[in-house]
């Protein structure tokens, strides 16, 4: 699994740029700290955070329901009187209290020691401090209920695919959307149609939320880590890597025939690692990035 | 054409119907509990405040790890409200 490098002022600030790269959420990567940024005299900045990151690997497997949130928790009020700390009496007085809303809890007294054991255990399932023990049984059925929602790559694009369409539609536009299987752990979904340039906006920002999104709601569906999602819509990102491309080309050109190092405008770390890739691949020329996150730009200097 | 414009209590038209409208979908979506979500619009000077409520234990999942998946609602609704021309902003609310 391949890893990628990203700096930032802050240690999540470098995280967040090393997940640009890898196209993933948070929870399905691994990272290692390279470097503490360090700061200086009236905080000025002299080393940047440097953390190394990669996809999170499938094996081994994850600890099933280790790090999870406990699925599809319905009660909040049942939730809140499952406080460990509070005598039975306690609850019963809150909830009458209250009154609204809250009776058929509150009614349901007589079942509260069967329902307080139940709610222990739900609590374990998610903070894995208490509810060991007698409860444990409950809560390995509990589990094995929400395992069974592991998506493959393909069903992970299908349901990127249906969400996309449902928020598309809800825009009150129209579009299709395709399901592209990039490799064995990416898939593209994309969408194109007319009048979709309001969810790309300005600079692709709305696209990267979208995209956000996207990945955030297919991984909530799936109890193991999800795999790449790359969204993209009316092909903006395909000719912006394209644009892109034909521009550090270009410059490449130049910097070969006049021997100077030319700067680039600030990218962000994705569209630096499509500089620094073309770049690679054009002879007598060097790429490195300066500057500090978000200004973090390319520099493209002659050499070998 | 049967424009599909959301109507409050009293039977006025919405200001960005569309923000509110991708507002709940996207909250719908994310949450655990869906059918808790329940989204005030308020009506502001050049623009809609939505503010959207969820179950207790939804609060994370819509805001994220700082504020992520927050932000990229507000970012999307403020889109949907473009469409209407209106400024859209979305408030989550702690109750």
């Amino acid at each position: 699994m391949e890893w990628v490098e990203a700096t930032g002022n802050t240690i999540e600030q470098a995280k967040e740029a090393a997940l640009d790269l890898l196209s993933v959420v948070e929870d399905d990567a691994e990272f290692v700290i390279l470097n503490e940024p360090k700061t200086g005299l009236f905080g000025r900045i002299k080393a940047e955070a440097r953390v190394q990151a990669r996809v999170r690997p499938v094996m081994p497997p994850p600890k099933r329901g280790g790090r999870r949130r406990p699925e599809k928790k319905r009660d909040g009020v049942d939730r809140a009187k499952s406080n460990p700390g509070m005598a039975e009496g306690q609850v019963r007085e809150t909830g009458g209290a209250e009154g609204n809303g809250d009776n058929a809890e509150t009614n349901e007294s007589s079942s509260a020691p069967r329902k307080r054991s139940r709610n222990r255990s739900r609590n374990g399932n998610g903070s894995q401090k208490s509810g060991e023990g007698k409860s444990s049984e409950r809560k390995q059925g509990q589990r094995e209920e929400s395992m069974e929602e592991s998506l493959t790559l393909e069903q992970q694009g299908e349901q990127a695919r249906e969400f996309l369409l449902g928020l598309v539609s809800e825009f009150g536009l129209e579009a299709e959307v395709s399901i592209d299987q990039v490799d064995d752990e990416t898939v593209r979904v994309a969408a194109t149609g007319n009048d979709l340039g309001l969810l790309v906006g300005p600079k692709g920002a709305t696209l990267a939320a979208v995209q956000d999104l996207t990945r955030t709601f297919v991984q909530r569906q799936s109890e193991s880590r999800t795999d790449r999602i790359l969204v993209d819509v009316g092909g903006y990102r395909e000719k912006r890597v394209a644009a892109l491309k034909r521009f550090t080309e270009s410059v490449c050109e130049e910097v070969r025939s006049t021997g100077e190092e030319r700067s680039l405008e600030p990218m962000s770390p994705a569209d630096r690692k499509v500089v620094h890739d073309t770049a690679n691949e054009i002879e007598g020329v060097n790429t490195r990035s300066a500057g500090l996150e978000p200004s973090r730009y390319v520099v493209i200097a002659p050499g070998e | 054409m049967d424009d599909v414009e959301v109507d409050d209590v009293d039977g006025n038209r919405i200001e960005g119907g569309t923000s509110l409208a991708v507002a709940n979908y996207l909250v719908r979506s994310l949450a655990a509990d869906p059918d808790s979500v329940v989204i005030d619009t308020e009506e502001k000077r050049g623009g809609v405040l939505l503010k959207v409520h969820v179950a207790p234990e939804d609060m994370g999942r819509i805001i994220g790890r700082r504020g992520r998946v927050a932000q990229a609602i507000r970012t999307v609704v403020a889109a949907a409200g473009a469409r209407d021309g209106v400024q859209a902003s979305v408030d989550i609310v702690d109750d």
